[in-house]
């Protein structure tokens, strides 16, 4: 008897033969996500719905609703908008330096390309909090910044006052708006540009209507990856903004340290989580589809 | 007398080293169909890039329509362009592709929405208005970009190898189509290509192009029988070459002695290259047979080469080698490689070339 060449359960089985390699690849990070990131997530929201003793100890028992349904407290919500006003703010800040900046970077020529990406991203290399704590130093009454400004006349300490957290916030999260942003333009295809200047857009007008739509995955993965941490964002506010006003993340800190409510941390921590989830989703549906 | 639509007086661009387009001086009327015909890298998209606005000649002035275009950017020239990759923008449907200049212009909607859907129809791409290029073949996607440009009436439509990327049968398809498209809208097109015998086909007049400069500029006939020099001679079509010397005008005699009657330009004394092409060369067994003032030549066949539609013979005259064509025609002589053959040939069909 022949064995026939190509049968349909033959091609499955090779299918999911590949299927299984693919799997194989993919392991070690499955690993990782479950053990690091899912299974601690999973405590969060059980935490959700924990009481807790005289103490404040957290207990896993006496299931009930409280931490729930103080995220409709009004103070918890006008956290939350706050933060969410800063968050947007910063990511609207970002974009517009951002932009121009990484339109500069992808249109030079290779080399000059690749040493300006290198100094977008040596920052990285020194300890984010040894960072904001330069900035302090920058922003203190004689410090430098504002020795330039009191020469300018323009400003004068800037330090614990609003301008210093967003000047910290776009400072801290510019190279995550950059280098999308890079990615994007880098890959588009110029000749399109021509093609709309050839049929009589300006300079502004083919831009506006050819590059910027173009350029729209660059433009949504930037402020994701600039609007999400923001909107958690603690150390900025804390040091340069000296922990004048609450935001969400000294919120969170201060429920799970100071006083001791887990519960409480855990579920505004989880809602933060959901919106976001949902938020993100309907923002990247609403642009990321590809041509 | 009709008006100059493209004037190109002693243009030359340069390139950091590289002479891409050199001291080009070319007129074309309104309403003609141009084509500018040579290998790639010798200068054709620059030259056409400068009449779009998108580059900018180092030396020498443009006009369109006796105006001087400067430093005029693009979307102030009355020329749009059909680029070698369409250039379709991805993120807008068919119609709005087409519609983009109109919108540019501040068109009032309505007459967009009706000019686009003639432009759509006058390149039969009817109920394909709200796709997106990429559900387009190659060949629509080339009709969409010729309606994006033909919709805004330009006085001069530039079109930038617009076929290569299609295969043989639809690209013969489609130069038909382009050449009564052109008749019909009565605009200048200027063509780029590389195939020769598309610009044979299509143009009014052809711009032979090599290493930046301009060769010859004449009508197809012109530039396939008279070839004003070796690289035109060998680019255009196919052709043999016979070194020889001006023994008195109109008399050439061969590196082999022979004397032949050619067409010369060249003093008395001046080297010169025969040209000759296959399929003007006869070939016969008997002299009785050949008519009266041809020249002969005697040679033995070397090689046959069977084409189909026709065949290639290989004559060697001792001196140099020729290719005849022969076509495949009923009752037409066969020879054999190793006869003895008498070659014949026209005054006319032969030009003398200084090197
Ligand atoms: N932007 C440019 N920078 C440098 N060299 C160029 C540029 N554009 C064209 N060239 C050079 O100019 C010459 C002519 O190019 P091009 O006009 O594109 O030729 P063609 O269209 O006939 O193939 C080529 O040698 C090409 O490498
Ligand atoms: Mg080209």
């Amino acid at each position: 008897m022949s064995t026939p060449v190509g049968t349909p359960r033959l091609e499955a089985a090779s299918e999911r033969a590949n299927r299984r390699r693919g799997l194989l690849l993919a392991l070690p990070s499955y690993v990782y996500l479950i053990v690091l990131f899912a299974i601690p997530l999973v405590f969060v929201g059980v935490y959700s719905f924990a009481s807790r003793s005289r103490t404040g100890k957290p207990e896993l028992a006496d299931w009930n609703l409280d931490a729930v349904a103080k995220l409709l407290d009004s103070t918890v919500l006008q956290i939350a908008w706050r933060s969410t006003w800063l968050a947007l703010l910063n990511t609207v800040l970002c974009l517009l330096v951002a932009y121009p900046f990484a339109y500069y970077i992808a249109t030079r020529r290779e080399r000059v390309r690749n040493m300006l990406l290198l100094l977008v991203m040596i920052p990285f290399w020194t300890n984010f909090l040894v960072r904001t704590y330069a900035w302090r130093v920058l922003l203190d009454s004689d410090g430098l910044v504002t020795r330039l400004g009191e020469g300018l006349g323009l400003w004068g300490s800037m330090l614990f006052s609003a301008p210093a957290v967003f000047l910290g916030l776009l400072y801290g999260f510019l190279p995550f708006m950059v280098l999308p942003l890079y990615a994007a333009i880098e890959r588009v295809d110029w000749s399109l540009v021509e093609a709309a200047r050839d049929l009589y857009a300006s300079g502004w007008k083919a831009f506006r209507r050819v590059t910027l739509p173009l350029t729209r995955p660059g433009i949504i993965a930037g402020s994701i990856l600039v609007f999400i941490p923001s909107l958690g964002a603690y150390v900025t506010p804390d040091i340069l903004g000296g922990a004048k006003t609450t935001l969400l993340g000294n919120y969170i800190v201060g429920q799970f340290l100071a006083a001791r409510n887990w519960p409480v941390g855990s579920a505004v921590s989880m809602a933060i989580l959901i919106v976001m989830l949902i938020a993100t989703t309907v923002y990247f549906r609403s642009g990321g589809r590809t041509f | 007398m009709t008006a100059i639509a493209v004037g190109i007086h002693s243009v030359t661009k340069r390139f950091d080293e590289v002479v891409a387009v050199d001291d080009v001086d070319l007129e074309i009327s309104d309403g003609e169909f141009f084509s500018l015909l040579g290998p790639s890298g010798c200068g054709k998209t620059t030259t056409l890039r400068m009449v779009a606005g998108l580059e900018f000649p180092t030396e020498g002035r443009i006009d369109i329509f006796g105006e001087a275009m400067g430093l005029k950017p693009p979307n102030h020239r009355p020329v749009n362009t059909v680029f070698q990759s369409y250039a379709l923008f991805p993120h807008m449907t068919v119609a709005e592709n087409v519609g983009f200049g109109l919108a540019m212009r501040k068109v009032p909607a309505t007459e967009i929405t009706e000019r686009v859907h003639d432009a759509i129809d006058l390149v039969r791409l009817t109920g394909m208005a709200d796709r997106r290029p990429k559900q387009l073949s190659g060949g629509q996607q080339q009709r969409v970009a010729l309606a994006r440009a033909l919709v805004n009436r330009p006085k001069v439509l530039l079109l930038d190898e617009p076929l290569g990327a299609l295969d043989l049968k639809l690209r013969q398809a489609m130069q038909l189509e382009l050449k009564d498209i052109q008749k019909e809208v009565g605009i200048t097109f200027v063509y780029v290509t590389h195939d020769q015998e598309e610009a044979l086909t299509m143009s009014d007049r052809i711009g032979v192009m090599n290493e930046g400069k301009l060769l010859q500029v004449g009508r197809s006939e012109e530039i396939y029988e008279r070839p004003a020099n070796r690289f035109v001679a060998d680019f255009i079509g196919e052709t043999n070459f016979l070194s020889g010397r001006v023994e008195e005008s109109g008399v050439v005699r061969l590196a082999g002695g022979q004397l032949v009657r050619a067409v010369t330009h060249d003093p008395v004394g001046t080297e010169v290259t025969l040209t000759l092409r296959p399929e003007k060369i006869h070939l016969y067994l008997r002299a009785g047979d050949v008519a009266p003032g041809m020249n002969t030549l005697t040679g033995t066949v070397h090689r046959r080469l069977y084409y189909g539609d026709s065949l290639y013979y290989e004559i060697d005259f001792g001196f140099a080698h020729v290719d005849a064509r022969v076509e495949n025609a009923p009752r037409q002589q066969r020879f054999e490689p190793g006869h003895e053959v008498i070659a014949a040939f026209s005054a006319q069909s032969a030009e003398a070339l200084a090197e």
